[in-house]
This record gives structure tokens, sequence and C-alpha cells, in this order.
């Protein structure tokens, strides 16, 4: 359908990862050392592999009943000691995170784990739960470490000799294998370890406190104590029959394994321990064990009050995701007790409230509600909260995000594997067009809670927390294998369906009810299931899921955003129609394709930061990069991690649709004008501009300007410093979408009108007519009739020809505009309104009563003959005038020009003066909107400026087009033109030429009182410099003109501190004109269909608009109403 | 189930859109078991279920397909209204949002479903409302009046008139009373046009093989509206 938007994707992913050009995000395809270090321990994020050498671990013998007992040694494993910031980690299975370790090395652990989880036998300690660390004489070895643990020790008075003495105390020994040196410093890191773990000791005791293990193996005289939150199950009684659970016997077992391997965090994992688990948990200890093994109580012991305080937070706010809740809290396990009361139902609802602040990306997604239903069943409130993170940031990442794109990604791997180890089935399905996805989809998203009975689900769920989301395949292959031959008889999905309901309905049946062997009679269908899952699909491994992941990853998600784009365009209310398909379309993908690359970079460049950061304190060789997992966030169908746009992203935006956007002096300044508090938020991220990493990207740098920031701020219509797409494309739709003029120049004037009272006063007119210099300086575009010049220009031939020793021949439309906008400010003070009407009341410009009256005065058009054929210009002045009367149509009081000297010379005279008035600072004054529409309507080039070039700036299609300079050249201001660059010389009213004109308007600016001038100095000097340095000794400005006063810069673009620096100014003026020359004839050529086109549709004018003659060769001159 | 001579049988593929917790598995549920449930657990994914449809001419098998309704399951939808004959967009009118999202999988049914699809607008829990002991009739669901008990967000004349310029069915409903429930499917049952039913399954997938996005062929439906309550469903 469109391929755009992820033609830009895979261009951002290159950039990020230029050594791939595949769409797999680094991440994926190579994961951190870091990562998967986290991944096989289940330990936070925060953790890195610092160390790790080879070790035996010896666990010393005491009254087990099972394990490979050495004679009276003990058990030993061999495996790999791993050091981190806060853990030390034992395991069987060989993955090493050594900087030097291969990627297959270092993912050992995601290959078959025969049971034991990809942690395999061993330990995963925090450091804070060490409490002695004694380095053993040994014959044999050179390095014998015994770890003494604070199992069972926390709530004692810790004497030593009471808890050796019941045996109480766990105590292992490691023997290192390695160099000496190796060994030393594997020690040193320890130490370090150890005394920083020794602060969080007061952490660990409460994290502990609230795991059942701590009361079922309490001391004899901590028997009073009650027992800790182990689930609604203590309250409503759990699921299941006790007795058919043998849930006693399991307790029992489990009581001698923690005491004999230790309990929670202290634990030590044996082939027991998965044995037991495989059995089923017990009751009691069910949610210990799944926080445990899941890995979400060192989430917990990271920051114990989280939840609580979470939930205190954000008491009495209100949310999208609580309202969602709130649908659902009757709708969770509804058959279950504890889910009928209030106690169970305010469970859920705060598990799920303070889940949904935690992580907003996230927020509720159904599903979670039946999950966490099912957790708060086995554990308390706060484990619930943790291990649902678990859940969504490792073991099913992705499934409840706002795309859900894991949850539709797992369901292509899983039909990838159906069709794999089932071939014939799968054809079956494809083939009767029956889709799987209906019955599977709810059996990942809600972990088989749903699809089961109770008491099964949660036995799918034990193994499913310690061996990770493999076994949801395993176990969804298992039950499609187990009724294979009944699913080929079904030949719709509704006999698919009911088969495999049927048989959900019947696990605790006999698997072999007619066979003869007791024993095998006994089996029932879930254990069945259970043997063919993790027997028979024993090779479905974590590695194999992911290879399947990275191979459907981009057809899922370019599936989401195709269908993300189409709803949010579909969605975009009435604006949107006034552009076309295909502008929403591509608005659509530079909208997120700009927060996309801003947040990729905003990434690049932190964790730029935080390598740089880490080699200045680690030794090179202990650093394994970090922090790589997210690289692709930000991607619209991963979720929208953001979809608002702030100033600078808005600015990044203008930049790739118009040129006018492109900053001139790219990588000198990312200041922006707007005050800090405006934007608190801006400039808190990490983004600092490195040698490698441009902080615009590939891009052009945007360029700043007060405009930019009214624009912004006119967008943003909920005034919270964002943009939605919404708010964009309205505001696109406003400028381009209507196509009329008095439309846009309403807008315009509603920027400029920051007060909303109708006017818009001195400093906002000196702005306005900054922004069209800003607008334009780069060239106009759209319908510029070539004509124009004649018509601003031809009044006076003397300033034509004077002009001509600096300016090309024919100069362009572009700089004809200078003068255009000359004439604009020179006008608007001229016929801005007092702001008390006794002030000036005689001599003040009446808009629109006095029109006819001063017709003669300021706005004797045109030459006759233009006149005659320029007829339909009165339509339009219509607006300025509409008090005209009927004998004004042969001689409309067009504002445009001047068209003999003489009347300039009059008018200039005669309204600097009235100006000049108005201008009395102790006079403040303004102009009105007609007033504004009368200037505008009075100048061809300004006209054709708001009718067409202006909003045909904005190229949202095809971007800015690629002829467009994104450097200094070309720029079309007074400066680059020379004017002003000549040291300040007094003002003398005699002077001619092109400087009259500038003089023309500072006639009115200077006596306009101190602040202007100040103002307008300040921005002069600043001109002045700028020219200076770069003025070329073979530029040589106007000949006899000096007189231009050092004011006669103001009008010229503002010298930002991001703005023109003038650079490839100091080209020759004429080859810079000369580029400038071209690209209008070219303009001008293309222009005109158009300008038919929109003549047609032109809804205020009626009638087509006024085609000049064309006159291209008329020499162009800029001029300021000489 | 009254049955004579062996009518002609064709099966037809139903969709169910719409706001989550608006009542669209109790709809079917209604339907299907003439039950009701007050906590029913929202649907994950999607739930199938099939019902017959005795029409005078012929019988209907309704294919149901009933949607999750919260917003982020929506880009799940496009795999179940694939090949869909007819759906069932659903809304709660004691809830204002919840219509404004029946309007938007309209649009994207519009666009993006077969072309021949029926579409059937529903505003449920008719019960809650004032008008819904009197009232047998859709006509009277005079709005503004918000005492007395009644939680209509939504008035029938807004509904109706949307509906009818988008030519779709309208009906209001309660899944709880069972009150126009079966009326709906009859309706959307005869509304169906005569050519696309096929007899029995992969009748939508020729269909929809044709093409997409061409709109200009969607059945209009304003004759069907008239003609869809004479026959009822006998089921
Ligand atoms: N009063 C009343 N309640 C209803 C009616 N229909 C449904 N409900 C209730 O509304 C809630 C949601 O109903 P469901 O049928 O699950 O809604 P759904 O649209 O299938 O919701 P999702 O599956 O989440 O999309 C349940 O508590 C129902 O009991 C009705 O006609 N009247
Ligand atoms: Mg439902």
């Amino acid at each position: 359908m469109f391929s755009n938007f992820t033609n830009i994707v895979q261009k951002a992913q290159q950039f990020i990862d230029p050594t791939q050009g595949l769409n797999l995000s680094n991440s994926d395809r190579n994961p951190s050392k870091a990562s998967l270090f986290q991944n096989q321990f289940r330990i936070p994020s925060t953790q890195n592999p610092l160390h790790e050498i080879n070790a035996e671990l010896t666990i010393p013998p005491s009254n087990q009943t099972s394990g490979d007992k050495d004679h009276d040694r003990g058990w030993h494993y061999a495996g790999k000691l791993h050091l981190s910031e806060g853990y030390m980690c034992f395991s069987t299975t060989p993955s090493s995170f050594a900087q030097s370790a291969s990627v297959s090395t270092s993912s050992a652990f995601t290959g078959q784990t025969h049971g034991g989880g990809p942690s395999g036998n061993g330990f995963t300690w925090p450091l804070c739960a060490i409490r002695r660390v004694e380095r053993l004489n040994s014959q044999n070895f050179q390095f014998a470490l015994a770890f003494t643990t604070w199992n069972g020790l926390l709530y004692e008075d810790t004497k030593d000799t009471k808890a050796k003495q019941d045996g109480r105390e766990q105590r292992i020994i490691i023997h290192l294998a390695g160099t000496r040196q190796s060994c030393e410093r594997f020690c040193d890191g320890l130490k370090k370890g150890l005394r920083a773990g020794v602060g969080s000791v007061g952490k660990l005791r409460k994290v502990v406190a609230e795991d059942y293990s701590e009361y079922l193996l309490r001391t004899e005289d901590r028997k009073g104590i009650s027992p800790p939150d182990a689930g609604l199950g203590m309250i409503f009684r759990y699921p299941g029959d006790p007795k058919k659970l043998r849930d006693r016997a399991k307790m029992r077992l489990w009581a001698e394994y923690l005491r004999d391997n230790g309990r929670n965090v202290t634990l030590i994992r044996q082939p027991t321990f998965h044995k037991l688990i495989r059995v089923g948990l017990p009751n009691r200890l069910r949610g210990e064990i799944w926080e445990l093994t899941s890995g979400s109580i060192f989430l917990r012991l990271e920051n114990p009050t989280q939840y609580e305080e979470t939930l205190a937070k954000f008491e009495g706010q209100d949310s999208l995701a609580i309202d969602e809740i709130e649908k659902d809290l009757n709708r969770s396990l509804p058959e279950y007790p504890g889910f009928q009361s209030e106690e169970g139902i305010n469970r859920l609802r705060r598990v799920l409230v303070a889940y949904s602040w935690t992580n907003t990306d996230v927020g509720y997604c159904q599903a979670m509600n039946i999950v966490v239903a099912a957790l708060l069943i086995y554990m308390s409130e706060a484990q619930a909260f943790f291990l649902l993170s678990a859940l969504c940031d490792r073991l099913v990442p992705g499934y409840y995000s706002t795309t859900m794109y894991g949850t539709l990604l797992d369901q292509k791997v899983f039909e990838g594997l159906v069709e794999k180890t089932m071939p014939i089935l799968w054809d079956h399905l494809v083939k009767s067009d029956v889709q799987l996805s209906v019955v599977s989809l709810p059996w990942f998203l809600s972990l088989y809670i749903n699809s089961m009975p109770l008491v099964f689900a949660f036995r799918v769920l034990d193994v499913f927390f310690v061996e990770g989301p493999k076994v949801l395949f395993q176990v969804g292959l298992a039950i499609l294998r187990i009724n294979g031959e009944e699913l080929l008889d079904a030949t719709d999905d509704g006999t698919f369906i009911s088969v495999l309901k049927s048989y959900f309905s019947r696990l605790e049946e006999s698997a072999h009810p007619k066979s003869e062997n007791p024993k095998l009679r006994a089996v029932t269908r879930f254990q069945e299931l259970m043997v063919v899952a993790f027997k028979e699909f024993a090779g479905i491994t974590h590695n194999s899921i992911t290879e399947l992941r990275l191979k459907h990853k981009d057809a899922v998600l370019n599936n989401i955003e195709n269908f993300a784009k189409r709803t949010a365009i579909r969605n975009l209310g009435p604006d949107s129609k006034l552009l076309s398909t295909e502008e929403l379309g591509a608005l659509y993908d530079r909208f997120y394709n700009i927060l996309y690359e801003r947040q990729q970079r905003d990434m690049m460049l932190q964790q730029d930061k935080i390598r740089k950061a880490k080699q200045s304190r680690a030794r090179a060789s202990e650093i394994f990069s970090g922090g790589q997992d997210e690289v692709e966030k930000g991607r619209v169908g991963l979720g929208p991690s953001t979809s608002h746009m702030d100033y600078d992203a808005f600015r990044e935006f203008l930049a790739s649709t118009s040129k006018w956007a492109i900053s001139d002096s790219p990588g000198s300044s990312r200041r922006d004008t707007m005050s800090e508090s405006d934007r608190p938020t801006r400039y808190q991220s990490a983004r600092r501009p490195t040698e490698s990493i441009s902080p615009w990207g590939s891009g052009p740098e945007p360029a700043e300007h007060e405009f930019l920031q009214r624009l912004f701020k006119k967008w943003d219509v909920d005034g919270n410093g964002q943009l939605t797409l919404q708010n964009v494309v309205t505001g696109l739709a406003r400028i381009k979408g209507r196509r009329d003029i008095m439309g846009t120049i309403t807008y315009f004037f509603e920027l400029y009108d920051d007060d909303n009272d109708g006017k818009v006063d001195r400093e906002g007119i000196l702005r306005l007519s900054e922004a069209l210099l800003f607008l334009s300086r780069r060239g106009l575009e759209g319908s510029l009739s070539p004509s124009a010049s004649t018509l601003a220009l031809n009044g006076d031939a003397g300033v034509v020809r004077e002009s001509q020793g600096s300016l090309p021949p024919g100069a362009s439309a572009n700089e004809r505009f200078l003068g255009s906008v000359s004439a604009f400010i020179r006008r608007c003070f001229e016929y801005a309104d007092p702001d008390h009407p006794n002030n000036q009341a005689s001599e003040k410009f009446q808009t629109e009563n006095d029109a006819e009256d001063n017709s003669n005065a300021f706005a004797i058009g045109d030459d006759e003959d233009e006149d005659e054929e320029d007829g339909g210009e009165e339509d339009l002045l219509g607006f300025g005038s509409p008090s005209g009367s009927p004998s004004k149509a042969q001689k409309p009081p067009t504002l445009a020009t001047e068209d003999t000297q003489d009347s300039q010379r009059s008018v200039s005279k005669a309204k600097s003066e009235a100006a000049n008035a108005a201008l009395d600072p102790a006079h403040p004054l303004h102009m009105t909107l007609p007033t504004f529409r009368m200037v505008v309507l009075a100048d061809e080039l300004l006209e054709q400026f708001f009718e067409s070039s202006f909003p045909t700036s904005f190229h949202i299609v095809d971007g800015v087009p690629s002829t467009a300079s994104p450097s200094a050249g070309g720029l079309t201001t007074f400066s680059s033109l020379g004017f002003g660059s000549r040291p300040p010389v007094p003002i003398s009213p005699a002077a001619g030429g092109a400087g009259r004109g500038l003089r023309g308007v500072m006639d009115g600016i200077i006596t306009d009182g101190m602040r202007v001038a100040t103002e307008v100095r300040r921005r002069m000097d600043e001109a002045q410099k700028e020219l200076e340095k770069n003025a070329l000794p073979g530029q040589k400005p106007d000949e006899d003109e000096e007189d231009d006063e050092d004011i006669g810069i103001a009008v010229g673009v503002r010298r930002g501190p991001g703005g023109a620096s003038g650079d490839s100014d100091s080209r020759s003026v004429k080859s810079s004109d000369l580029d400038l020359l071209s690209g209008a004839d070219a303009e001008a050529g293309a222009v005109k269909e158009q300008e038919a086109n929109l003549a047609d549709k032109d809804p205020h004018g009626g009638k087509p608009l006024p085609h000049r003659p064309a006159t291209t060769n008329e020499p162009g001159v800029v001029e300021f109403e000489g | 189930m009254s049955e004579s001579a062996p009518k002609p049988s064709s099966s037809v593929k139903l969709v169910l859109l719409g706001e989550a917790a608006v009542g669209k598995s109790s709809l079917v549920l209604r339907f299907v078991n003439n039950d009701f449930q007050e906590n029913k657990e929202p649907t994950i994914g999607a739930a199938f279920l099939t019902q017959k449809c005795n029409l005078p001419s012929r019988t209907i098998k309704f294919e149901i397909w009933d949607t999750a309704g919260q917003e982020r399951f929506a880009s799940l939808a496009p795999m179940y209204y694939r090949n869909a004959q007819a759906a069932l967009v659903v809304y709660d009118l004691t809830k204002p949002t919840s219509l404004v999202k029946a309007k938007h999988w309209v649009a994207e049914l519009q666009r993006q479903a077969s072309p021949g699809i029926v579409i059937a607008l529903v505003g449920n829990k008719l019960d809650l409302t004032s008008d819904s002991k009197t009232a047998d009739s859709d006509e009277e669901g005079a709005d503004g009046e918000d005492d007395s008990g009644d939680a209509r967000k939504v008035s029938t004349e807004e509904a109706k008139a949307y509906a009818e310029e988008e030519s779709l069915l309208f009906f209001e409903t309660s899944a709880k009373t069972g009150h126009n429930v079966s009326e709906v499917f009859t309706a959307i049952a005869n509304a169906i046009p005569e050519t696309s039913l096929k007899s029995a399954r992969g009748a939508g997938a020729s269909n929809t093989a044709a093409g997409r996005a061409s709109e200009e062929q969607r059945v209009n439906l304003g004759n069907a509206r008239e003609s869809g309550s004479k026959d009822n469903c006998a089921c």
C-alpha cells in the first residue's frame, strides 16, 4: 500500500548501524553482553557482567536426600562464576560474557535447557545477601572462598554460634579456577561489590519478610508471627483440591529443600529444585518461587517501596488506562470467589493502576487483568506488581503494548513453528482457511490462564517462569500435536475450536484410560501434555524462537504501521479533508519519522555518553557495552513511545518540508529564543552534539526564527508545548488547504495578534515584516508573475537606472520582494491607527473610509494601460476599501506602487510626516486586519506571496526541493544585495536612489523614539559585523547612495543566533543573484498553468486572477520605493 | 426450530466490532445461547461461535467472529473481518464515546472490508434507558432529559441519522433483556444479497479476491432496512 515510512525507517536503521543493511536492529541480531547476562540470570537491567571466572561450587553435606553425593564432601558443580555490580551468579550453563566471547558462547543459555532454565544449576545472589567471605587455605586450589549468607539470619540477633549450632548457617565453598591474576582480579571486584552491598541489607530484610519461606522455616522463637501475604488464596482458598494436588506433601518436600539449599534470595538451584517445580508448586510457595524464578524479586529488592509509593504518588488521578481498567475489574476470573469480593477487586485495581502509571507505554491491556488476577491468588500486591513488570519487560515483551506487536509477532512465530513441526496439519489449516490465531492468540496473551482450567494453567506458569517464553510455544505445539487427528477432521473454525475446547475440559482425565498398565492409566492428559511439550518439543529453544522473531519482525511491524497509519489518517477530523490523501499520508510519515529519528539520535547520544563515562572510570577490558536493547524504540509499530512533537522536532519537521525553515548557518547554534520556562523538558534530554552524531541527524539543520515559534504556538492549540499529528494536520490544513488569499492573510495577521484583539502593534508590525523577509530569503515559490517588476518599479526610472549599477539586470522577483516588504513596513506605519482615537485623529489614515479621499495621495497604482488590463484588481481591493464607490472602478486606490517620482516623493513626504507623528512613542499605534489586508493587496508581490508562495512553500509530499541549497548560498536579504554594507552615514533627506527607499522607511522609524531606534541599531550592528566579516574586497556596494543610515538594515533578516551568517554571501553578489534568477525564471514558467487552476477555485475573487503580460526581460531591481 | 422442507442453506461470516464492554459478546451469547452473564470476561483476541437463522426462504448459518474491543486490539481486527459478509458495529447507548468508536469502525469496514459487506449499527444496553420499558419500537428515544434513572447518552435520532447517511441497518438492543437481538441478526440475514450467498463455507473467499477497495460495489442497504424486520429468525 505504501512503503514510504518503512523505507525511512530502514534508512534510519542503517544510519544507526551502517554495518547492517538488514532491517534488524543491532540489539536483536547482536544483543549486548550485558542484556544476555541479565537475561540468563533474570537480574535487573542495572547489572553488567564485570568479572567472570571458571569455578567449582561445593555445597557441604547436610541432611539432603537428593543430588549427586560425593561421599562426604557434599555436592559439586563445575561452572562459571559471574560478578556484576550487585550480584554474584553461578551457573553450570557455560555462557561467557567476556568481551572476547563469541555471540554463541554468550548466548549458550538460549539453547536447550533440559529443565533447568537458562540459569541452570547454581545461584543468583544479591551481594547484600552475602554475610561473610573467607579465603580458605587449600592445598589443591590457589583460591578457595567460603561464603556465608544471611540465609535465615536476618531476624536473629545474629549470634553466630547459635546459628552454627543448629546448622542453619548457609555456607558454601567456591574454588576459583584461573590464573592467579584473574583470581585476584575477581576477588578485588568481589570485595568492592560486597562493601557496596552492605548498605542494602535493610532492603533485603524488608523484601524477604514478605516471602512465605521465611515463615515456613521460622525458628521456634518466632512461631508467633503471622504469615506473610501469600495471595488471595489464603483468604478465599486456592483453586483446586489440595488433596488431589498433594499440596501437603509438596510443601514438606519444599521445606526440606529450602532448609538445605537456602530460601528466596539465597537459594541454590540444584536439579531437585527444577524437578519440584515440574510437579507443580505448592499453593503457599507458588508466588515466592514465581518471583524468584522470574527474577521479579530482584526488581522488588532494587526498590522495595516502589509499589506503595507509586500508588501514593498518583492517588486520585485519572487516566485512560484507569477507565479501561475499571471496565474490566468485574470481568477478571469472575468464577474465583476472591474476585467476587471487594477485597480481591481492590487488590486487582491497585496493582493494575500502579503498573499503568509506572509503564505508561503499556498502560493497561485487556488480558493483563486476567494475568494479574491469577497472580494475586498466590502473591501479595507488591509481588504481583513486580512480576507484572518482569512479564512486560522481559518475559513477554510487546505483548501488552499499545500495538501488541509482541503478540502479533509471536503468533507469526507460532504459525511458523506449526508449519515446520506439523506440516500436514498446517496444510490442512491453510486449505480449510482456519484461523489458527483465534485459538492460539489468547493462549499466549493470557498465558493459558483463560484457556485451561486454572489448576493446569498454573502448572504451565510454574515452568514458564523458569524457562521463559519458549514454554508458551512448546505447550501450544503439544496441544496441536496431541489433538492432531481430530483437528485434521475439522474443516471450519467452529469445529476446530470445539475440538480444543473439549480437550481442555478433559485435561484431568487419564491419557490412556484403556491401558492395562495402571501406571500408564494414572497418567493424566495434562501430564501427557507436559511430556509432549518438553520432551517432543525440547528442540524449541529460546534461540530458535529469537531467530523466527527476527524473521517475521518486519512484516509484522509493517502491517501494524499500515494499519495505524490508515486509522490515524481516517480519524484526523474535518480539517484533514482540506488536504489530499497523498498529503496526509506523507504528513503522517514525516511526522512519525521525525519523532522516530529524534529518539534514535537521543538514544545514540545517550549511549555514547554512557560509554564515554564508563571508559573514563573503568578499565577498558572490563567494559561491556550496555543499553543497546532499545535501539528501535520509537518505531510506530512498537507502540508510540511518543506521538508528540516538541518545538525542536517541529523545527526539524518544517526544515524537511520548507526551504525557509532550513538554517542558514548549519552547526552554528541550536539556541532557542524561547525562554527556558516555556519548554521545561527540552534540554533535559541528554542530547548533546558529539563529533560523530549531529543533533539534527542527516537532515538539514532547522533554522530558528521567531516566526517558527509563533507558528508552533498557533498550532499548539492545547497550549502544552507539544503538537500531535492532529495539531500539525490542522495547522497545515489552515495554510495549505484552503488556497484562499484572504484566509492566509488573516492567518498571518493572527499569528502576530498576540492578545487576539484584532490589533497588531508597532513591534508586531516589525516582527511581521521580518518574518516576510525570513520566509522569502531563499526565494519565493508558487505563482509569481514576472510582470510584477514593472508594476513595482517602473515608476521610478531614476532609481532603476541608478540601482543597475549594483544589481544584475532583471533582478528576480525575490529581490523585488525585498522592495515590497520595505514598502510594506512603511505603509503599515503610515496607515496604522493610533491606539487612542483622540490622538492624531485627524491625521491618521482611516483605512476604510478615507481610502477614496486619499487615493491620490498614496496609491495611484499604475499607468493607464496597466490599469486597463488589471481591472480585476478591484475585486481584491474591495476588501481593503469596501466603501469604494463605483466611480472608483476605473482607478482603484491601488496601494501597490507609486508611479512617478514626483508623486512618490510627495506621498513619501506627506506620509512620512503622518507616520512620524503616528510613530511617536507617546502615541502607541496598531494595525487592524483590514489595514493589513489592504497593505498586502496593494503590492502584487505580497499578494502573490500570500496567494500562493507561502502555502506552496510547504512541500509535504516531496520534501524540500533538492535544488534548494541548504547553506546560506543564494539568500535574498538586504545585506546580500549590498544594502547597508556601508558604515553609518548621517541621514541626508536629499539622498535619492535605492538609499532613499530605505530612508523612506527609516524616516518613520527614526522618529519613532528611543525604543525602536535602539532595537533597530542593535540589529544593524549585528548585521554590520556579519557583513564586515564576510565582505570580499571585490564586492562593491552602491556607489552614491551612501547615505544609507545604519538603520537601513533594520528590515533585513534578523540576525538571530541561528540566523544568516552570510558565509556564502561572500560570493560576489552577481553570481548569487544569477542563481536566484534562473530559479525565478523556471518558476515563472511553471507557474502559469497552476495559476489558472487556482483562479478557477479561488473562492473569493470569483473572477480569474489578473494575468499580467509577461515581461520577463524587464530589468528588475530591488527597490525600496525610491 | 421449525423445519419444513429442506431449504437452501448458506453460511455467512459475521464480525462484531465496537468499543470494549459495549456488550458484543453478550449480544452473541444472547443470540446463540439465549443467555446473559453479568460479568462477562473481556474477549481476548477474538471468539468464534456459530448459529443458524431460519428465514422463510432459506437457512443462514452465521459464523460469528466476536472481537476484543480495546483500542489496541484494533490492529488484529483485519484478521477477523477478512472475508466477512456482515458486520455488527456495536456501541453502548449510555456512552457517547462508544458511538465515535463505532463510526471509526464503520469507516474502516467501508474502506477495508469486502465490498458488499452488510453493516448493522447496534446501540446496546437499551435496558438502562427509561424508554426501554415502554418502547417496543426504536422511534421514541427522546433524549436530553437525564433524569429518572435514564442513562441514555446517545439519542436514537442521532445514531439513526448517522446510520441512514451511511446506509447501515440500525437497531437498539439489550443483550440483557434480549430486546431486538434476534431482530438484528434476522435483518442482516435478509440484507445479505442473494448473489453473495453461495452454499456453505468459502463463500466469502472469492468475494474478497475480487478486490477490496472498490467501494462502488457497496450495496445500498436502504431497502434492506425496511424489509429487515419482516422475517424473523426462527432461532
Ligand atoms: N445492562 C446491560 N448490561 C450489558 C448489556 N450487554 C452487556 N452488558 C454488560 O456489559 C459488560 C460488557 O459486556 P461484554 O459482552 O463482555 O462486552 P464486549 O463488548 O464483548 O467487551 P470486550 O470483549 O471487552 O470487547 C458486561 O458486564 C455485561 O454484563 C445490556 O444489554 N445491558
Ligand atoms: Mg467481548
